[in-house]
């Protein structure tokens, strides 16, 4: 711990002081101790939360109690879907599950040991999980809605899933919430049973003054296969986290994400994952497109423990700047105990392909209708393995929404 | 005197401080193909990128006369809606861009320029068939994504595909027959004489009179050091042959 006392912004003494009122003391102590994480902790080296949090808001109302208070509908529906709702990290009603699908809530937040501000201060301040346990092939897609509402609050939300062996099944978490600066704190366990085929996609449409941390933790066993896919496309302020750990010989992941920034933003992504048994694989793939004065971050790190011989990983990220002002910011780390394994990184950013614009134009194509076309070929990669057509619809509607603001 | 489809006046490009065209005059009459024959670096490719408006060249005078309208101004897509199409010698590789979607979409920005509705999928679909079928371009070739993976012989008949279905006015052809084998090289002169029509002009750019054989040109220019040197009838392409380059330019081969 540091000899030196840390001096405290406004954030960091409400949020000692919501601490204590949740009973948090420990954790209270900690941060008053240590402070918000600046650039010096690696971990948060372009998303420096001292610098970016200037205040936070008070903790929100539970929208049960508060009479003026009202649970809207999300930003983003999939057709056929099963909806549940935790608004304001309140576990809401919901209706008659599917076949496979049993729902429940739980107290407290995520199950996590992880050392990780952003998910300690969900550990203290969620006071509600859902949870759901989820068996055999899963028709409908299960879609979290995690609203935030009324007056600008700060509230922390939580969900823990086990899916059975064997399971498949897609889940769509859409964070979206009223149009004020609200500090909101997901988080997402998920345990990927053996031979169990998941996607998780998790779509950030929060407020454009909100600050916004989601962490999803996910274990796989043997033989597991998991695809998600972050997307980040509102929020002032975000932070989405990506913690796989490969626990079971044959599991595969594909963590792949998507920050959309424009003006004003700043996105980051970051990825932390362990291939902690032998024979796994994961294949880490993030983009980024920033216009305006924004900035996109994508941190990765493959961690391969010293048993975990025959690892194969290959983490790439791409950005593409669509204004000078643009910065996307790439960190690959690669840190591999084992002797036996084939593990890589890449990462390219640049604008549009001008020998692709030029042959596109060549033909008659318009130059805007052009360059849209070369975005959606740049993200194709990650939205042509959505199998759920639905879903795969809705998803490519955020990015042409997104695309169309330009 | 009809207006001729194109018209090059005294065309002057440079690259940064490198002058590459040293004015250009030429002029290619409605219905007419044309041949430009000449050494590596002559120019012939500036030439025909500058035509198709890429933005890397600077024209520091001449006028350019598309069907009597200067395109000079244009921008690449505007010059091909006015009905300039230029097969690439390297068609572009665009991954994540199908090949189909991209055929679509030019089809209707000429559509549009016409005043003409979107097409129907249908109607689209058959287009691409029947133009496809004659070049030996199967529908596999078509669902992959936009000259990826392509060999260069399927580039090159990709090209004139995309010719047949855009019907220009004025179609120019760099090195078409670089990078084929002699079966491929009839596939696509083939398909290029089933757009010779009468009306539909042609500028044909190649090092070799072989490809002449096949796409029989009414006009040969012999094309040396940015500018064009000679013209004649077809029978300059045999002369070309036998007396070299240097016979007309006097230069030594590079």
């Amino acid at each position: 711990m540091s000899l030196v006392p840390v001096r405290l912004g406004p954030a960091e003494t409400t949020l000692i002081a919501q601490l204590h009122a949740v009973g948090a003391v420990a954790e209270a102590e900690r941060l008053a101790a240590i402070g918000l994480p600046t650039r010096r902790v690696e971990a948060y080296h372009y998303t420096d939360l001292k610098q970016l949090m200037r205040a936070v808001p008070e903790l929100a109302d539970d929208p049960l109690a508060a009479a003026d208070v009202t649970v809207s509908p999300p930003a983003l529906s999939v057709a056929g879907a099963f909806q549940l709702v935790i608004a304001n990290g309140r576990v809401q009603k919901h209706g008659t599950a599917p076949g496979g699908v049993i729902v429940g809530a739980s107290k407290g937040g995520v199950l996590t040991t992880r050392d990780d501000i952003v998910t300690r201060l969900n550990g203290a301040f969620a006071t509600d999980a859902l949870t759901l346990e989820l068996e055999g092939s899963v028709g409908p897609v299960i879609q979290i809605d995690r609203r935030v509402e009324g007056r600008a609050g700060h509230s922390a939300s939580a969900a823990r899933i086990f899916v059975a062996d064997g399971g498949s099944v897609t889940i769509l978490e859409v964070y979206s919430g009223s149009d004020e600066a609200h500090l909101s704190n997901h988080s997402t366990f998920l345990q990927v049973g053996k031979g169990a085929k998941v996607t998780h996609i998790t779509v950030n449409l929060m407020s454009a003054k909100a600050t916004h941390f989601a962490t999803s933790e996910y274990v796989l066993g043997e033989d597991a296969n998991l695809r998600t896919l972050i997307i980040n496309a509102g929020a002032a302020v975000s932070r989405t986290q990506a913690f796989p750990r490969f626990a079971g010989p044959g599991a595969h992941a594909d963590v792949t994400g998507l920050n959309l920034v424009a003006d004003g933003q700043h996105a980051d992504i970051t990825m932390d994952t362990l291939h902690a048994v032998p024979h796994t694989s994961s294949k880490p793939l993030f983009k980024s497109i920033a216009r305006g004065r924004s900035k996109a971050v994508v941190q990765g790190r493959l961690v391969v423990a010293r048993d975990a011989q025959k690892t194969d990983a290959k983490l790439m990220s791409q950005g593409l700047m669509l204004s000078d002002e643009a910065e996307i910011l790439c960190k690959p780390e690669l840190e591999i105990y084992a002797d036996d394994v084939v593990c890589g990184h890449g990462s390219t950013c640049g604008q549009l392909d001008d020998d692709h614009l030029f042959y596109l134009m060549s033909r008659g194509i318009p130059k805007s209708e052009a360059e849209t076309m070369l975005v959606r070929a740049f993200l194709a990669e990650l939205i042509d393995p959505i199998e759920d057509e639905p879903l795969n619809e809705a998803l490519t509607d955020v990015i042409e929404g997104w695309l169309a603001k330009a | 005197m009809t207006t001729p489809m194109l018209e090059i006046r005294d065309l002057h490009v440079r690259i940064e401080e490198r002058e590459i065209l040293k004015g250009v005059n030429l002029v290619v009459p409605k219905g007419e193909v044309h041949a430009i024959m000449g050494r590596n670096g002559s120019g012939k490719s500036t030439l025909s990128y500058v035509l198709a408006g890429k933005e890397d060249y600077e024209v520091t005078s001449g006028e350019v006369l598309l069907d009597g309208q200067n395109i000079l101004d244009m921008d690449p897509s505007e010059r091909a809606v006015a009905g300039l199409f230029l097969a690439f010698q390297y068609p572009i590789e665009i991954p994540g861009v199908a090949t189909m979607t991209f055929l679509k979409a030019a089809l209707n920005a000429t559509r549009k320029a016409k005043g003409e509705g979107e097409i129907s999928t249908p109607d689209f679909m058959r287009a691409v068939k029947e133009a496809g079928s004659q070049l030996n371009i199967d529908s596999d070739m078509l669902k992959r994504a936009l000259n990826v993976g392509f060999s260069g012989g399927e580039k090159k008949r990709a090209e004139i595909l995309q010719m047949a279905l855009l019907k220009p006015k004025m179609a120019v052809l760099d090195e078409t027959d670089s990078g084929l084998d002699i079966d491929a090289l009839q596939v696509v002169s083939k398909g290029v004489n089933a757009l010779r029509d009468g009306t539909r002009s042609m500028l044909v750019i190649t090092h070799y009179q072989r490809l002449l054989n096949h796409i029989v040109p009414d006009v040969v220019h012999v094309f040396s050091d940015g500018k064009v040197v000679e013209s004649g009838p077809k029978e300059l392409a045999l002369e070309l042959e036998a007396k070299g380059y240097a016979g007309f330019d006097g230069e030594k081969a590079a």
